[in-house]
């Protein structure tokens, strides 16, 4: 049997919104989640439009109440360095800020949904990860943010158009492109709470969220082959699953992909769970070679683990407790069509919130579903196959004919190859004989120079031949498995194409930390801050010292919550021996050499005497 | 002539060898930590001869006898230690890695404002990495001698 016979499929005459209909995704959220997908129109109406001047300055262009679909894609100019921006929650004063404050606490205990982080999530990472967590923290004290009372008036309102019009919409957008039909479900939310909701990065108004399903053809039917959600942190290959990958890709139906949406972020993952967020710190070249080199002393000389990733304590809690939108969840999807003729898509530029003057860009709001931040064409939009990295993947029906396409372009050349070589192997005989009957010539000495330039050039070129040769008999050998394995309809593993996959944590490791260890990873960076400004204080003759103990107790005190007490004091010990043994290298180093040289003379005469006697 | 019987106890790695001796060498420094302050104080020669404080406060005398008596207690500590790192004791090998540690870091506040003592130093540095030997880690439990460690 094929597998694709177990597969949904649609006649390729089906209308795009059948299509879309047809493998409408599931969409999961968690128990508390604030914001769900909403019809921009609802959104835009409550809205304000700006711009935001070069020299800093922000003018409203229209107000709150008056703004349309129409007056949204009016053509505005606009200088260069300005950024226009929507706003959905005007500035508010102090009084209102309590007020809507004090309001989201009463509508959360009317909804009564809440959502409880659980234990772990900031005894997850280590002293270091959340020593970057306070940080960031810190940091909102010089970017610009988001504050806690335009997200609880962001909440307040979204609630308030619900209450009016309560449907869930999805904007479906079907594409074409190199034998491949794409379905994309984009979802438009009032406002991002990860950070003020769910202890996350970031909070912004608005936030766009992305599905695509990849379907070829065959036999005049439309059959999906990939699924691709748009995902922190993971981009091409990583964000696609294979239809038949039943244990990363769930379905309703068999033909609706469940989707789990991180609360607050609403970001897409295939599987349930609790997600952390891992950073590679952008380093400098000379820095990544430091840290490699280290890594070689303190991993393949000490037996150490390696210096990696950091992971950082921010967790995207993607545990689908909560409403489900879709075919056999809680409430229905509302369809909307979109392409590029569609005006408030393709015509509006700006951000779709507020402009928070966030350097990183984390709390700007985003823009619409065809450009970035700064009005460049989003690549998901444009190059939908490029974006989840199925650009250089055909169709399965035409991978087996660009096999064999393949083959027969290699065999050819080898016939090719297999007339040229004796050929110029044998050209390259006679002119060896040549060149030897020149040998005790004197008067031959030009010619013979030239004739060994030939040679020369010739022999390179029959080698060059001869390896092509090789290459493509192990090349033609790979498409001929290739094409037998595909011919007998066997799969490849669905996850060969992943290099990095989101694994949600374990959560018997998560439930590993107890309140201890979350109590202290919750105090300990300011008790460390607190023994500094003490040690200052105190003691300020003993400070790199007194720093440096402080610092040590604290990783051996957060060890033993861990449960890592014995390895982490076996490699405390083992870098202060390092550090202790460069001291004594710099102070002795006349008396390691002659150590050296001693031990080693020992040891050859031992040998030599050995051989002498033996 | 008899055969010689074979051995049925495994034989002990050279590294723990080389620890063991490294914390005699430890000992004996403490052992002269212990006598050098009453020796410096002529206890040996004249006894106590004042008193060990003032008030709330240690005067010289009395300090000698405290520092005496900590390393005392560090020397006794050591050979109970040394007993049970020779037994092949799993705590023994986590409590000598955290007193070497601890040590190291002493010696290295010491040498940081000018009290070097390189004998120490030496000791703490081949304990340490001895200490960090798979085959010794392996032999302790503390990791397997054939998985690298996480």
């Amino acid at each position: 049997m094929s597998p694709v016979n177990d597969r949904p499929s649609m006649p390729v005459t089906a209308s795009d919104l059948e299509l879309l209909r047809k493998f409408e995704p599931v969409v999961c959220y968690t128990k508390g989640e604030q914001f769900y997908p909403a019809a921009v129109e609802d959104y835009i109406h409550e809205c304000s439009l700006w711009d935001h001047q070069p020299d800093g300055h922000d003018v409203q262009l229209v107000r709150q109440g008056d703004l349309s679909m129409e007056k949204l894609i009016e053509s505005r100019p606009a200088g260069f360095g300005s950024v226009r921006y929507l706003r959905f929650i005007e500035p508010l004063s102090l009084a209102e800020s309590a007020q809507v404050l004090a309001d989201q606490l009463l509508l959360r205990r009317k909804l009564g949904d809440y959502f409880h982080a659980g234990i772990g999530r900031l005894a997850r990472g280590g002293i270091l990860p959340r020593l970057l967590d306070g940080l960031f923290s810190l940091s909102f004290l010089l970017r610009g943010r988001v504050s806690a009372a335009t997200a609880a008036a962001a909440e307040l309102d979204y609630n308030a158009m619900l209450a009016e019009n309560r449907k869930h919409t999805y904007y479906g957008r079907v594409t074409r492109q190199n034998g491949w039909t794409m379905l994309q479900y984009w979802y438009f939310f009032c406002f991002n709470s990860w950070r003020s909701g769910f202890h996350g990065v970031n909070d912004h108004e608005s936030d766009w969220e992305m599905v695509t399903i990849y379907m070829y053809e065959q036999d005049g039917q439309l059959i999906p082959e990939w699924a691709a959600y748009a995902s922190h942190d993971f981009k091409g290959d990583d964000l696609r699953r294979r239809w038949d990958d039943h244990d990363e890709l769930k379905k309703v139906e068999q033909s609706h992909p469940v989707v789990y949406a991180g609360a607050g972020s609403h970001a897409s993952y295939f599987r349930r769970g609790e997600y952390q967020a891992e950073v590679s710190l952008p380093m400098p070249g000379w820095f990544s070679g430091l840290i490699r080199s280290w890594n070689k002393l303190w991993t393949e000389m000490l037996g150490q683990p390696a210096i990696g990733t950091i992971h950082i304590p921010f967790v995207d809690f993607a545990r689908g407790d909560g409403l489900r939108l879709g075919t056999g969840g809680h409430e229905p999807w509302s369809p909307v069509l979109i392409d590029e003729s569609t005006a408030w898509v393709s015509q509006f530029r700006g951000l779709w919130g507020l402009f928070a003057r966030d350097p990183i860009s984390g709390e700007n709001a985003p823009a619409g579903p065809m450009y970035n931040r700064d009005g460049t064409p989003r690549g998901s939009w444009y190059d939908p196959l490029g974006f989840a990295g199925l650009d250089k993947v055909p169709p399965p029906p035409q991978m087996q004919k660009m096999l064999a396409e393949n083959c027969d372009l290699l065999s050819r050349r080898q016939e090719e190859l297999q007339d040229l070589i004796p050929r110029k192997a044998g050209e390259l005989q006679a002119k060896g004989a040549r060149q030897k009957g020149m040998e005790g010539n004197p008067h031959l000495s030009r010619q013979y120079a030239a004739l060994e330039k030939e040679i020369n050039s010739l022999s390179t070129e029959v080698r060059n031949l001869r390896r092509e040769v090789s290459e493509n008999t192990a090349l033609l050998q790979g498409l001929g498995r290739r094409l037998e394995q595909l011919g007998a309809g066997r799969q490849d593993d669905p996850h060969a194409h992943i290099r990095h996959m989101a694994v949600p944590d374990d959560p018997t490791q998560v439930l590993r930390f107890d309140r201890a260890a979350e109590t202290w990873a919750a105090v300990s960076l300011s008790l460390l801050l607190f023994a500094i400004a003490a040690l200052v204080f105190f003691a300020p003759g003993y400070i790199w010292a007194g720093l440096a103990i402080i610092l040590i107790l604290f990783v051996v005190a957060e060890s033993f919550l861990r449960g890592a007490f014995v390895q982490t004091v076996g490699r405390i010990t083992l870098l202060l021996a390092m550090i202790t043994a460069l001291i004594l290298l710099v102070h002795f180093w006349k008396w390691v050499i002659v150590g050296a040289l001693v031990v080693m003379g020992i040891s050859l005469m031992i040998q030599r005497l050995r051989e002498l006697t033996g | 002539m008899a055969k010689r019987r074979k051995r049925d106890k495994k034989k002990r790695p050279i590294p723990i060898t080389v620890i063991a001796v490294a914390i005699v060498a430890l000992f004996l420094i403490r052992l002269y930590q212990v006598f050098e302050p009453l020796v410096r104080n002529q206890v040996f020669l004249h006894g106590i001869t004042g008193p060990l404080t003032t008030g709330w406060k240690l005067t010289a005398l009395g300090s000698a006898f405290l520092s005496s008596a900590i390393y005392l207690l560090l020397s006794l500590a050591g050979i109970v230690v040394l007993i049970a790192f020779l037994r092949l004791r799993r705590w023994s090998w986590v409590i000598l890695m955290a007193w070497t540690g601890v040590s190291m870091v002493i010696s290295l506040v010491d040498y940081f404002y000018g009290r070097p003592n390189y004998a120490v130093m030496i000791s703490n540095v081949i304990i340490a990495f001895a200490l960090n030997i798979n085959e010794v880690q392996a032999i302790f439990g503390i990791r397997s001698s054939d998985v690298p460690s996480q």
